[in-house]
């Protein structure tokens, strides 16, 4: 079975920009401070709108913020 | 912690504790001094005791900030609702489908039972959306660092 995984630079992204706070990019982005945290963590997959806002609030594109990875496990018998 | 996971800890909280109160009532009526079904019964009053959880949005401002709500709190608000309205749907189909099976297609029940039923189903909602949503953001509210 396939599974996806969404990783993110967001937490490089905001030291290479100046030390940015979460916060700071929860407020470019319109999002909760919460949201971000738990996007750096890896526990929330954006929509394609957010991850827009975020990839502008860096002023980079959005592939430089997020990376798709598709894994094929191989099957155990 | 915001003020979401603050409204559904005091939601779960006082669910909790008016179903855990309103079992102990009727059990202590029923077996402990021997009363009547229909006296015993009346412990489940103690159930009135979840209505303060509704007091929930008067206790807790919203949140200081620019932004209080987005799409991740909207997605786990939503995803909470459906398993309160999942819970309502289990919780009304044992209700009906169990005394049917226990007692049989010839017997018959109070229409007394129905309110009841009502009220159950209603809690289970909301104790099921409260507990979805901890579940949902952490129990600890963890994603604060």
């Amino acid at each position: 079975m396939e599974t996806n995984e969404l990783k993110n630079n967001i937490r490089r992204l905001r030291f290479e920009k100046g030390e940015m706070t979460q916060q700071q990019l929860a407020d470019l982005a319109g999002v909760t401070r919460q949201t971000i945290i738990a996007m750096e963590q890896g526990k929330y997959a954006p929509s394609l709108p957010l991850a827009f806002r975020i990839a502008k609030a860096f002023g980079v594109g959005i592939e430089q913020v997020f990376e798709f990875t598709e894994t094929t496990p191989t099957k155990t018998a | 912690m915001n003020r979401i996971q603050k409204m559904a800890w005091w939601m779960a909280i006082w669910i909790s504790a008016g179903v855990i109160l309103a079992a102990i009532a009727v059990a202590v009526m029923f077996w402990v001094i021997g009363m009547p079904w229909s006296i015993a019964r009346a412990g489940l009053a103690f159930l009135g005791i979840a209505g303060f959880g509704g007091l929930a949005s008067l206790i807790f401002k919203k949140d200081k900030g620019k932004i209080t709500c987005d799409e991740r709190d909207r997605l786990i608000n939503n995803r909470a609702a459906v398993a309160g309205f999942c819970a309502a749907f289990l919780v009304t189909g044992l209700a009906c489908m169990l005394p049917f099976f226990i007692l049989g297609p010839e017997a018959t029940i109070s229409v007394t039972w129905l309110p009841n039923i009502f009220m159950a189903a209603g809690l289970a909602t909301f104790f099921v959306h409260s507990v979805a949503i901890l579940v949902q953001y952490g129990w600890r509210g963890d994603g604060n660092k």
